[in-house]
């Protein structure tokens, strides 16, 4: 997947809170059509990251570029504008853990927000849209309902279809799984596989290791606020070297019940 | 044992009715300044920069915290002292009665926006929508739904403390009860009348509340 050219550019990442460095410089670069998941434990810096490539979290130091839009951080560089932040935001879709659907509209409405109050799309194109949108997550029957009537795996469902509504040239998925009932996580993951498999740029934050060896190209893991290791996902999950990976993945395994065939999950 | 006579009232209903009309104008015209002053006080409290929210936090404190009838006084007899500015009892009463219905309001809508959860701002800006298009249509309905049951208390108690404008001799409701019971000595019928015309006026208002609330809960 590296020959296509990248579409994402992420050099040198760095992000503090306070004294809390928790960014110490990460980079990365995604090809078209490429998924990359990344893993680590809590506070490694992975959400955070996630979060500075659709520029939620501003870094100190660093630049981004993607598709057409490109921000460069550091001492002396004046923060980005609000409206060039709200440009990057169009073209990059994120997902988040708690869903963040708006409660006062309907799922139809949550997905049509963007598309009508951002692009000025025509109110009746934009619900065609988000009607095909819903179908494609599998929830064409609820374009109706509040967010309040819907499951948690519905609303997250709800809220990919959101992000996708803006035509995002990539899409985040901030552990879009780890606030729903076990039953749930099925089928959020399903809608997850198709959009891989229709092509979609993702970059995945997950502590699901099965999906994340199943649905990427490449698997990075995160550790105290640096990419402590990236390849190609079997590689990375299935033969890490990495000393801190493979204790991650050894204590991962320990709390997942997964039957062990000699690797640290199964494939 | 006491005679109750409301016919002694009877030539003076004119003066009720008219005393009842400046009541419900004063409220009015003071309930809608208030909340205007009131939203832009909480937004510029929640997101103006340092120099803003601080002095407008002592707007708040100050009105919130001294009593309305001193305001009222004050305002009436002591500041035209200060600024050398003359002030009918009229602009004076509208103008305390304003700023402190503005100072609660204030906190209410401050409340209501910071009690809406951060993950609504981010999901606005993720989807490429600018703060204010964010406040607008995504933060301020649902801070409306939150602060609805603190509105219209606000605005029950607003009413009610018109009457102390009659303190400066403006002629609401209250104000006309002392007029009247000085000149037909009957005290008990005029305070009774006009506890009954504030209760009738605001008891409905209770219940239109109640029903707003209900229907705005509606989809949770």
């Amino acid at each position: 997947m590296t020959q296509a050219p990248p579409i994402l550019v992420a050099s040198n990442i760095q992000k503090a809170f306070g004294t809390n460095q928790v960014l110490k410089g990460v980079s990365l670069s995604v090809a078209r059509g490429e998924v990359v998941t990344l893993i680590g434990a809590s506070g490694s810096g992975k959400s955070t990251f996630l979060r500075c490539l659709n520029l939620l979290e501003l870094p100190q130091n660093g630049e981004l570029a993607i598709g057409s839009h490109h921000f460069a951080f550091g001492d002396g560089k004046r923060g980005p504008d609000k409206t060039r932040l709200a440009l990057l935001r169009r073209d990059v879709g994120m997902v988040f853990q708690h869903f963040n659907l708006f409660p006062h509209m309907s799922a139809l409405d949550n997905v049509i927000e963007g598309p009508v109050q951002v692009k000025n799309m025509a109110r009746a194109e934009a619900k065609e849209l988000g009607r095909d949108l819903l179908a494609k997550v599998g929830l064409a029957d609820k374009a109706d309902s509040f967010p309040s009537r819907l499951s948690g795996g519905q609303k997250q469902r709800v809220a990919i279809a959101r992000a996708l509504a803006m035509k995002p040239d990539v899409m985040l998925f901030d552990e879009v799984t780890s606030a729903l009932d076990p039953e749930l996580v099925a089928e959020v993951l399903a809608v997850i596989s198709k959009l891989a498999a229709d092509g979609m740029t993702m970059i995945l934050v997950t502590h699901e290791m099965a999906f994340a060896a199943d649905v990427s190209n490449r698997v990075g893991f995160m550790s105290e606020g640096v990419m402590a290791e990236i390849g190609a996902a079997a590689s990375v999950i299935h033969r890490p070297q990495n000393p801190r990976l493979i204790a991650f993945l050894n204590r991962f395994h320990q709390r997942t019940i997964v039957p062990n065939t000699g690797g640290v999950i199964a494939p | 044992m006491y005679v109750w006579d409301f016919a002694a009232l009877r030539p003076y209903w004119g003066l009720i009715w008219q005393g009842l009309g400046v009541t419900v104008i004063y409220t009015l015209v003071t309930v809608l300044a208030g909340l205007a002053i009131g939203l832009a006080v909480g937004i510029l409290r929640t997101a103006g920069p340092r120099w803003v929210s601080i002095p407008l936090r002592a707007y708040i404190e100050v009105f919130r915290c001294t009593p309305l009838l001193v305001q009222l006084v004050w305002v009436y007899y002591a500041l035209p002292v200060l600024i050398g500015v003359d002030m009918s009892a009229t602009t004076a009463c509208f103008l305390t009665l304003s700023l402190y219905a503005g100072s609660f309001y204030a906190e209410i809508f401050r409340g209501g926006i910071e009690a809406i959860d951060r993950g609504q701002w981010e999901a606005g800006h993720a989807i490429g929508m600018q703060q204010s298009k964010i406040f607008r249509r995504i933060i301020l309905p649902q801070a409306i739904q939150v602060m609805v049951p603190s509105l219209i208390n606000q605005t029950i108690m607003q009413l009610k403390n018109t009457s102390l404008v009659s303190t400066v001799a403006v002629g609401d409701l209250l104000y006309q009860g002392s007029v009247i019971t000085a000149a037909s000595y009957r005290p008990l019928e005029v305070y009774t009348t006009i506890a009954v015309l504030y209760f009738v006026v605001l008891f409905p208002l209770t219940l239109v509340a109640d029903q707003v609330e209900q229907r705005m809960g509606a989809h949770r």
